[in-house]
Protein backbone atom coordinates (compact mmCIF):
# COMPACT_ATOMS: atom_id res chain seq x y z
CA UNK A 1 0.00 0.00 0.00
CA UNK A 2 2.74 2.46 1.24
CA UNK A 3 4.72 1.47 -2.19
CA UNK A 4 2.12 1.92 -4.35
CA UNK A 5 1.31 5.53 -3.17
CA UNK A 6 4.43 5.95 -3.03
CA UNK A 7 4.61 5.30 -6.87
CA UNK A 8 1.67 7.43 -7.33
CA UNK A 9 3.25 10.30 -5.44
CA UNK A 10 6.36 10.03 -7.48
CA UNK A 11 4.44 9.32 -11.16
CA UNK A 12 2.69 12.57 -10.40
CA UNK A 13 5.93 14.57 -9.99
CA UNK A 14 7.23 12.74 -12.90
CA UNK A 15 4.54 13.98 -15.38
CA UNK A 16 4.43 16.89 -13.71
CA UNK A 17 8.44 17.72 -14.28
CA UNK A 18 7.66 16.67 -17.45
CA UNK A 19 5.29 19.02 -18.27
CA UNK A 20 7.45 21.83 -16.74
CA UNK A 21 10.42 20.93 -18.83
CA UNK A 22 8.23 21.06 -21.61
CA UNK A 23 5.98 24.44 -20.87
CA UNK A 24 3.08 22.69 -20.60
CA UNK A 25 0.04 23.77 -18.57
CA UNK A 26 2.00 26.09 -16.41
CA UNK A 27 -0.78 28.26 -15.24
CA UNK A 28 -2.80 25.36 -14.14
CA UNK A 29 0.40 23.87 -12.21
CA UNK A 30 1.67 27.35 -10.59
CA UNK A 31 -2.12 27.58 -9.16
CA UNK A 32 -2.78 24.60 -7.76
CA UNK A 33 0.78 24.50 -6.50
CA UNK A 34 0.34 27.92 -4.89
CA UNK A 35 -3.20 26.41 -3.31
CA UNK A 36 -1.20 23.52 -1.87
CA UNK A 37 1.54 25.38 -0.68
CA UNK A 38 -1.24 28.12 1.01
CA UNK A 39 -2.85 24.85 2.67
CA UNK A 40 -0.21 23.06 4.01
CA UNK A 41 1.84 26.14 5.22
CA UNK A 42 -1.74 27.29 6.70
CA UNK A 43 -1.69 24.23 9.21
CA UNK A 44 1.33 24.11 9.76
CA UNK A 45 1.39 27.89 10.69
CA UNK A 46 -1.62 27.53 12.64
CA UNK A 47 0.20 24.95 15.14
CA UNK A 48 3.71 27.02 14.81
CA UNK A 49 2.07 29.73 16.10
CA UNK A 50 -0.30 27.77 18.87
CA UNK A 51 1.81 28.51 21.95
CA UNK A 52 0.20 31.70 22.58
CA UNK A 53 -3.59 30.40 21.91
CA UNK A 54 -6.27 30.65 18.69
CA UNK A 55 -5.19 34.22 18.25
CA UNK A 56 -1.68 33.82 17.38
CA UNK A 57 -2.74 31.26 15.42
CA UNK A 58 -4.87 32.44 13.32
CA UNK A 59 -2.25 34.75 12.59
CA UNK A 60 0.61 32.71 11.74
CA UNK A 61 -1.98 30.18 9.79
CA UNK A 62 -1.84 33.54 7.08
CA UNK A 63 1.16 34.86 7.77
CA UNK A 64 3.89 31.71 6.91
CA UNK A 65 1.94 31.27 3.72
CA UNK A 66 2.31 34.66 3.37
CA UNK A 67 6.23 35.13 3.92
CA UNK A 68 6.42 32.42 1.12
CA UNK A 69 4.29 34.06 -1.37
CA UNK A 70 5.65 37.66 -0.24
CA UNK A 71 9.37 36.02 -0.78
CA UNK A 72 8.75 34.27 -4.20
CA UNK A 73 6.96 37.74 -5.78
CA UNK A 74 10.37 39.72 -4.60
CA UNK A 75 12.92 36.97 -5.71
CA UNK A 76 11.00 35.31 -8.98
CA UNK A 77 11.62 38.24 -11.42
CA UNK A 78 15.79 38.08 -10.52
CA UNK A 79 15.93 34.48 -10.72
CA UNK A 80 14.58 33.90 -14.03
CA UNK A 81 16.91 36.81 -15.58
CA UNK A 82 19.86 34.73 -13.95
CA UNK A 83 18.78 31.68 -15.47
CA UNK A 84 18.53 33.17 -18.68
CA UNK A 85 21.76 35.12 -18.16
CA UNK A 86 24.19 31.88 -16.95
CA UNK A 87 22.51 29.93 -19.77
CA UNK A 88 19.39 27.91 -18.58
CA UNK A 89 16.61 28.83 -21.37
CA UNK A 90 13.38 28.85 -19.11
CA UNK A 91 10.40 30.99 -19.23
CA UNK A 92 9.62 33.00 -16.35
CA UNK A 93 6.44 30.57 -15.85
CA UNK A 94 8.75 27.79 -16.04
CA UNK A 95 10.60 29.46 -13.14
CA UNK A 96 7.85 30.02 -10.99
CA UNK A 97 6.38 26.41 -11.58
CA UNK A 98 10.01 25.25 -9.83
CA UNK A 99 9.69 27.64 -7.48
CA UNK A 100 5.76 26.93 -6.24
CA UNK A 101 7.29 23.41 -6.53
CA UNK A 102 9.71 23.52 -4.01
CA UNK A 103 7.72 25.46 -1.54
CA UNK A 104 5.03 23.71 -2.12
CA UNK A 105 7.11 20.03 -1.07
CA UNK A 106 8.46 21.66 1.83
CA UNK A 107 5.02 22.91 2.92
CA UNK A 108 3.53 19.66 2.56
CA UNK A 109 6.90 18.22 5.01
CA UNK A 110 5.84 20.63 7.26
CA UNK A 111 2.19 19.96 7.21
CA UNK A 112 2.88 16.25 7.81
CA UNK A 113 5.34 17.37 10.54
CA UNK A 114 2.59 19.58 12.69
CA UNK A 115 1.67 16.87 15.06
CA UNK A 116 5.11 16.26 16.34
CA UNK A 117 5.40 20.13 17.02
CA UNK A 118 1.80 20.39 18.55
CA UNK A 119 2.76 17.50 20.90
CA UNK A 120 6.04 19.50 21.87
CA UNK A 121 3.67 22.50 22.34
CA UNK A 122 1.12 21.18 23.96
CA UNK A 123 3.83 20.17 26.33
CA UNK A 124 5.33 23.46 26.98
CA UNK A 125 4.50 25.38 29.84
CA UNK A 126 2.18 28.32 29.07
CA UNK A 127 3.77 31.84 27.78
CA UNK A 128 5.13 33.78 30.91
CA UNK A 129 8.45 35.39 31.76
CA UNK A 130 9.75 32.50 33.33
CA UNK A 131 9.25 30.36 30.40
CA UNK A 132 12.39 31.64 28.27
CA UNK A 133 13.72 28.37 28.05
CA UNK A 134 10.68 26.95 26.62
CA UNK A 135 10.44 29.57 24.09
CA UNK A 136 13.75 29.11 22.95
CA UNK A 137 13.41 25.56 22.84
CA UNK A 138 9.90 25.64 20.59
CA UNK A 139 11.88 28.28 18.78
CA UNK A 140 14.80 26.01 17.88
CA UNK A 141 12.15 23.20 16.81
CA UNK A 142 10.86 25.53 14.36
CA UNK A 143 13.91 26.49 13.06
CA UNK A 144 15.02 22.90 12.47
CA UNK A 145 11.76 22.11 10.68
CA UNK A 146 11.93 24.78 8.61
CA UNK A 147 14.87 24.56 7.29
CA UNK A 148 14.91 20.65 6.64
CA UNK A 149 11.93 21.05 4.87
CA UNK A 150 13.43 23.44 2.89
CA UNK A 151 16.16 21.44 2.58
CA UNK A 152 13.82 19.08 1.12
CA UNK A 153 12.04 21.56 -1.07
CA UNK A 154 15.45 22.64 -2.56
CA UNK A 155 16.50 18.75 -3.56
CA UNK A 156 13.26 18.35 -5.60
CA UNK A 157 13.66 21.71 -7.41
CA UNK A 158 17.13 20.09 -8.05
CA UNK A 159 15.37 17.43 -9.28
CA UNK A 160 13.09 19.54 -11.70
CA UNK A 161 15.81 21.56 -12.69
CA UNK A 162 17.93 18.36 -13.67
CA UNK A 163 15.56 18.34 -16.80
CA UNK A 164 15.94 21.25 -18.37
CA UNK A 165 18.48 20.63 -21.73
CA UNK A 166 21.09 23.01 -20.37
CA UNK A 167 24.78 21.86 -19.05
CA UNK A 168 25.10 20.69 -15.96
CA UNK A 169 27.54 23.60 -14.70
CA UNK A 170 24.93 26.14 -15.35
CA UNK A 171 22.34 24.41 -13.97
CA UNK A 172 24.32 23.67 -10.31
CA UNK A 173 25.07 27.56 -10.42
CA UNK A 174 21.28 28.53 -11.29
CA UNK A 175 19.93 25.97 -8.31
CA UNK A 176 22.84 27.45 -5.77
CA UNK A 177 21.85 31.04 -6.51
CA UNK A 178 18.13 30.23 -6.62
CA UNK A 179 18.94 28.69 -3.41
CA UNK A 180 20.85 31.33 -1.96
CA UNK A 181 18.72 34.12 -2.59
CA UNK A 182 15.13 32.51 -1.08
CA UNK A 183 17.34 31.85 1.96
CA UNK A 184 18.19 35.73 2.29
CA UNK A 185 15.38 37.35 1.20
CA UNK A 186 13.08 35.11 3.21
CA UNK A 187 14.65 35.23 6.26
CA UNK A 188 14.32 38.90 5.62
CA UNK A 189 10.36 38.70 4.63
CA UNK A 190 10.01 36.62 8.15
CA UNK A 191 11.58 39.12 9.67
CA UNK A 192 9.08 42.03 8.99
CA UNK A 193 6.32 39.40 9.42
CA UNK A 194 7.23 38.20 12.98
CA UNK A 195 6.20 37.49 16.06
CA UNK A 196 5.87 33.62 14.95
CA UNK A 197 6.34 31.75 18.14
CA UNK A 198 5.57 34.89 20.20
CA UNK A 199 7.33 37.17 22.80
CA UNK A 200 6.84 35.80 26.37
CA UNK A 201 7.26 39.83 26.98
CA UNK A 202 4.59 41.54 24.66
CA UNK A 203 1.09 40.63 24.29
CA UNK A 204 -0.18 38.80 20.90
CA UNK A 205 -0.22 41.36 17.67
CA UNK A 206 -0.22 40.35 14.26
CA UNK A 207 2.61 42.68 12.86
CA UNK A 208 5.16 44.53 15.45
CA UNK A 209 5.00 48.60 15.08
CA UNK A 210 8.53 48.43 14.18
CA UNK A 211 8.27 45.48 11.49
CA UNK A 212 10.17 47.56 8.92
CA UNK A 213 12.72 49.24 11.36
CA UNK A 214 15.96 47.35 11.24
CA UNK A 215 16.69 43.94 8.86
CA UNK A 216 17.29 40.87 10.42
CA UNK A 217 21.39 40.91 9.34
CA UNK A 218 21.85 44.16 11.07
CA UNK A 219 20.13 42.33 14.11
CA UNK A 220 22.51 39.29 14.36
CA UNK A 221 25.62 41.46 13.81
CA UNK A 222 24.43 43.62 16.46
CA UNK A 223 22.60 41.87 19.32
CA UNK A 224 22.92 38.17 18.50
CA UNK A 225 26.73 38.13 17.34
CA UNK A 226 28.01 40.70 20.40
CA UNK A 227 26.15 38.54 22.77
CA UNK A 228 27.21 35.42 21.77
CA UNK A 229 30.57 36.93 22.13
CA UNK A 230 30.33 38.54 25.16
CA UNK A 231 29.20 34.78 26.48
CA UNK A 232 31.80 33.04 24.92
CA UNK A 233 34.57 35.35 26.64
CA UNK A 234 32.69 36.03 29.93
CA UNK B 1 21.83 58.44 -33.70
CA UNK B 2 22.49 54.39 -34.60
CA UNK B 3 25.75 53.59 -35.86
CA UNK B 4 26.11 53.18 -40.14
CA UNK B 5 24.99 49.73 -40.93
CA UNK B 6 28.43 49.34 -43.15
CA UNK B 7 29.41 45.66 -41.99
CA UNK B 8 32.91 44.60 -40.95
CA UNK B 9 35.35 44.41 -43.78
CA UNK B 10 35.48 40.45 -43.22
CA UNK B 11 32.00 39.62 -42.18
CA UNK B 12 32.54 36.27 -40.35
CA UNK B 13 30.06 33.48 -40.06
CA UNK B 14 27.13 33.87 -37.67
CA UNK B 15 27.38 32.80 -34.05
CA UNK B 16 23.78 32.13 -33.65
CA UNK B 17 22.27 28.84 -35.05
CA UNK B 18 18.90 30.98 -35.29
CA UNK B 19 18.31 33.61 -37.64
CA UNK B 20 19.48 36.82 -36.29
CA UNK B 21 16.32 39.68 -36.46
CA UNK B 22 16.96 43.48 -36.03
CA UNK B 23 15.53 44.47 -33.13
CA UNK B 24 11.74 46.45 -32.73
CA UNK B 25 10.46 48.76 -30.88
CA UNK B 26 11.88 50.57 -27.35
CA UNK B 27 12.42 47.25 -25.11
CA UNK B 28 13.56 45.13 -28.75
CA UNK B 29 17.45 45.18 -27.66
CA UNK B 30 16.72 44.46 -23.85
CA UNK B 31 14.21 41.21 -24.81
CA UNK B 32 16.61 40.58 -27.31
CA UNK B 33 19.34 39.94 -24.52
CA UNK B 34 17.28 37.73 -23.02
CA UNK B 35 16.31 35.67 -25.40
CA UNK B 36 19.52 35.25 -27.62
CA UNK B 37 22.30 37.65 -25.14
CA UNK B 38 24.88 36.97 -28.02
CA UNK B 39 22.46 38.40 -31.11
CA UNK B 40 23.91 41.85 -30.59
CA UNK B 41 27.49 41.20 -31.26
CA UNK B 42 26.41 39.10 -34.28
CA UNK B 43 24.38 41.79 -35.68
CA UNK B 44 27.26 43.63 -35.22
CA UNK B 45 29.37 41.82 -37.24
CA UNK B 46 26.83 40.89 -39.64
CA UNK B 47 26.45 44.70 -40.50
CA UNK B 48 22.90 44.82 -38.94
CA UNK B 49 21.52 47.12 -37.04
CA UNK B 50 22.19 46.51 -33.28
CA UNK B 51 20.86 49.19 -31.87
CA UNK B 52 23.80 50.35 -29.32
CA UNK B 53 22.15 53.27 -27.85
CA UNK B 54 18.38 51.67 -27.38
CA UNK B 55 20.47 49.16 -25.61
CA UNK B 56 22.66 51.46 -23.18
CA UNK B 57 19.74 53.71 -23.02
CA UNK B 58 17.35 50.81 -21.57
CA UNK B 59 20.33 49.19 -19.39
CA UNK B 60 20.62 52.82 -18.00
CA UNK B 61 16.73 53.09 -17.38
CA UNK B 62 17.06 49.95 -15.47
CA UNK B 63 19.42 51.27 -13.63
CA UNK B 64 17.87 54.15 -12.59
CA UNK B 65 15.14 52.46 -11.48
CA UNK B 66 17.16 50.05 -8.92
CA UNK B 67 18.44 53.67 -7.95
CA UNK B 68 14.77 54.77 -7.24
CA UNK B 69 14.54 51.60 -4.81
CA UNK B 70 17.95 52.28 -3.25
CA UNK B 71 16.70 55.99 -2.65
CA UNK B 72 13.52 54.32 0.19
CA UNK B 73 16.57 53.94 2.40
CA UNK B 74 16.06 57.46 3.18
CA UNK B 75 12.84 58.40 1.26
CA UNK B 76 11.48 61.89 -0.02
CA UNK B 77 14.26 63.29 -2.38
CA UNK B 78 16.66 60.89 -2.42
CA UNK B 79 14.62 58.53 -4.49
CA UNK B 80 14.92 60.76 -7.05
CA UNK B 81 18.57 61.39 -6.49
CA UNK B 82 19.64 58.08 -6.55
CA UNK B 83 17.56 57.25 -9.16
CA UNK B 84 19.67 59.58 -10.96
CA UNK B 85 23.43 58.84 -9.40
CA UNK B 86 23.06 54.96 -10.19
CA UNK B 87 22.67 55.13 -13.69
CA UNK B 88 25.49 57.76 -13.38
CA UNK B 89 27.84 55.38 -11.37
CA UNK B 90 27.50 52.79 -13.88
CA UNK B 91 27.43 55.02 -17.08
CA UNK B 92 31.06 56.46 -15.63
CA UNK B 93 32.15 53.53 -14.39
CA UNK B 94 31.71 51.98 -18.56
CA UNK B 95 33.27 54.91 -19.64
CA UNK B 96 36.31 54.90 -17.21
CA UNK B 97 37.21 51.20 -17.75
CA UNK B 98 36.08 51.34 -21.69
CA UNK B 99 39.87 52.10 -23.38
CA UNK B 100 41.28 49.24 -21.03
CA UNK B 101 38.44 46.69 -22.22
CA UNK B 102 40.00 47.71 -25.28
CA UNK B 103 43.65 46.53 -24.79
CA UNK B 104 43.21 44.33 -22.59
CA UNK B 105 40.57 41.87 -24.59
CA UNK B 106 42.94 43.19 -27.29
CA UNK B 107 46.07 41.71 -25.74
CA UNK B 108 43.65 38.73 -25.10
CA UNK B 109 43.39 37.73 -28.81
CA UNK B 110 40.02 39.54 -29.41
CA UNK B 111 39.98 41.26 -33.55
CA UNK B 112 38.10 44.17 -32.64
CA UNK B 113 35.74 46.72 -34.84
CA UNK B 114 34.16 49.60 -34.12
CA UNK B 115 31.15 47.91 -34.29
CA UNK B 116 31.83 45.03 -32.00
CA UNK B 117 33.33 47.04 -29.54
CA UNK B 118 30.11 49.47 -29.41
CA UNK B 119 28.20 46.28 -29.24
CA UNK B 120 30.38 44.06 -26.58
CA UNK B 121 29.82 46.99 -23.97
CA UNK B 122 26.06 47.74 -25.22
CA UNK B 123 25.51 44.39 -24.38
CA UNK B 124 27.47 44.39 -21.20
CA UNK B 125 25.49 47.53 -20.00
CA UNK B 126 22.17 45.81 -20.96
CA UNK B 127 22.53 42.98 -18.98
CA UNK B 128 23.82 44.84 -16.07
CA UNK B 129 20.44 47.07 -16.08
CA UNK B 130 18.09 43.70 -16.75
CA UNK B 131 20.26 42.14 -13.99
CA UNK B 132 19.51 44.98 -11.55
CA UNK B 133 15.87 45.65 -12.69
CA UNK B 134 15.55 41.89 -11.38
CA UNK B 135 17.38 42.40 -7.91
CA UNK B 136 15.24 45.28 -7.67
CA UNK B 137 12.57 43.90 -5.48
CA UNK B 138 14.84 43.27 -3.13
CA UNK B 139 17.00 45.82 -2.99
CA UNK B 140 13.90 48.12 -2.13
CA UNK B 141 12.49 45.28 0.78
CA UNK B 142 16.06 46.01 2.51
CA UNK B 143 16.14 49.66 1.85
CA UNK B 144 12.96 50.29 3.24
CA UNK B 145 13.63 48.48 6.11
CA UNK B 146 17.33 48.59 7.20
CA UNK B 147 18.00 51.08 9.64
CA UNK B 148 22.14 51.16 9.54
CA UNK B 149 23.93 52.89 6.68
CA UNK B 150 26.28 50.47 6.75
CA UNK B 151 24.12 47.10 6.45
CA UNK B 152 22.60 48.73 3.91
CA UNK B 153 25.68 49.60 1.63
CA UNK B 154 26.78 45.72 2.14
CA UNK B 155 23.93 44.55 0.53
CA UNK B 156 24.14 47.13 -2.31
CA UNK B 157 27.43 45.70 -2.50
CA UNK B 158 26.74 42.32 -2.69
CA UNK B 159 23.51 42.43 -4.70
CA UNK B 160 26.05 44.30 -7.08
CA UNK B 161 28.69 41.86 -7.09
CA UNK B 162 26.17 39.38 -8.00
CA UNK B 163 24.75 40.97 -10.71
CA UNK B 164 28.38 41.97 -12.49
CA UNK B 165 29.16 37.58 -11.77
CA UNK B 166 25.94 36.88 -13.83
CA UNK B 167 26.75 39.42 -15.96
CA UNK B 168 30.07 38.39 -16.44
CA UNK B 169 28.75 34.92 -18.50
CA UNK B 170 28.08 37.71 -20.93
CA UNK B 171 31.01 39.35 -20.96
CA UNK B 172 32.95 36.05 -21.50
CA UNK B 173 30.75 34.80 -24.12
CA UNK B 174 30.79 38.04 -26.03
CA UNK B 175 34.64 38.39 -25.71
CA UNK B 176 35.20 34.81 -26.72
CA UNK B 177 32.79 34.93 -30.23
CA UNK B 178 35.31 37.47 -31.58
CA UNK B 179 38.59 36.00 -30.23
CA UNK B 180 39.44 36.18 -26.51
CA UNK B 181 41.88 33.81 -24.98
CA UNK B 182 40.26 34.04 -21.65
CA UNK B 183 41.91 35.90 -18.58
CA UNK B 184 39.42 38.92 -18.78
CA UNK B 185 38.26 38.63 -15.58
CA UNK B 186 41.13 40.72 -14.35
CA UNK B 187 38.87 43.60 -16.31
CA UNK B 188 35.65 42.24 -14.25
CA UNK B 189 37.37 43.17 -11.25
CA UNK B 190 38.94 46.57 -12.21
CA UNK B 191 35.79 47.59 -13.47
CA UNK B 192 33.92 46.40 -9.63
CA UNK B 193 36.86 48.79 -8.13
CA UNK B 194 36.24 51.67 -10.27
CA UNK B 195 32.41 51.56 -10.01
CA UNK B 196 32.91 51.43 -6.15
CA UNK B 197 35.37 54.46 -6.41
CA UNK B 198 32.71 56.30 -8.92
CA UNK B 199 30.10 55.71 -5.46
CA UNK B 200 32.39 57.52 -4.04
CA UNK B 201 33.18 60.17 -6.16
CA UNK B 202 29.47 60.64 -6.57
CA UNK B 203 28.61 60.51 -2.94
CA UNK B 204 26.11 61.25 -1.51
CA UNK B 205 24.30 58.61 -2.91
CA UNK B 206 22.10 56.36 -0.15
CA UNK B 207 21.72 58.93 2.93
CA UNK B 208 21.65 62.56 2.08
CA UNK B 209 22.11 64.97 5.41
CA UNK B 210 19.58 67.55 5.78
CA UNK B 211 21.40 70.82 4.09
CA UNK B 212 24.35 68.89 2.45
CA UNK B 213 25.37 69.47 -0.65
CA UNK B 214 24.18 67.09 -3.75
CA UNK B 215 27.65 66.56 -4.48
CA UNK B 216 30.92 66.44 -2.92
CA UNK B 217 33.00 66.39 -5.97
CA UNK B 218 35.79 68.36 -4.26
CA UNK B 219 36.28 66.46 -1.26
CA UNK B 220 39.08 63.98 -1.45
CA UNK B 221 38.35 60.46 -0.63
CA UNK B 222 38.99 56.63 -1.26
CA UNK B 223 36.27 54.04 -1.36
CA UNK B 224 37.35 52.48 2.07
CA UNK B 225 37.52 55.07 3.54
CA UNK B 226 33.71 56.16 2.56
CA UNK B 227 32.82 52.87 3.57
CA UNK B 228 34.50 53.53 6.89
CA UNK B 229 32.21 56.73 7.05
CA UNK B 230 29.47 54.59 6.50
CA UNK B 231 29.81 53.07 9.17
CA UNK B 232 29.75 56.14 11.62
CA UNK B 233 26.02 56.72 10.04
CA UNK B 234 22.67 55.29 12.44
CA UNK B 235 19.82 56.90 10.86
CA UNK B 236 17.09 58.11 12.98
CA UNK B 237 14.18 55.95 13.25
CA UNK B 238 12.13 58.88 12.37
CA UNK B 239 13.11 58.99 8.93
Amino acid sequence: MAGFSEGRLLRGLDGLLADVAAGRNLARHGAGLVLRMAACAALYGAVFGGWHGPRLAGYVALKLPLVLLLTSALTLLFSWLAARFLGVPLRFGQVAVLTFLGLAVASLLLASLSPVAWLFIHCAPAPSPAARTAHNLLYLMHTLFLGSCGLAGTAVLWRGLRRVEAPRRALRTVWVLWVLTYAVVGGEVAWVLRPFVGSVYVPVIFLRRDALNGNVYEFVVTDILPHLVDTVLH
Amino acid sequence: MEPSLRPDVQTPPPLLLEPVTEPRGVFGPLNDLLAQPLAVVDRARQGMNFAPLRLLAGGLACCALYGAAAGFFQGGTQILLAALKVPLIVALSLLLCAPSLYVFAALNGVRWSWRSYLAVMAGFAGTLGLLLAGLLPIAWLFSLSSRYLLAVTWIHILLWVLALLVGWRFLRRALASIGAQGGMFLWLLLFCIVSFQVATFLRPVLWHPRGAPVFRLGEKMSFLEHLGEAADVLVPSSR
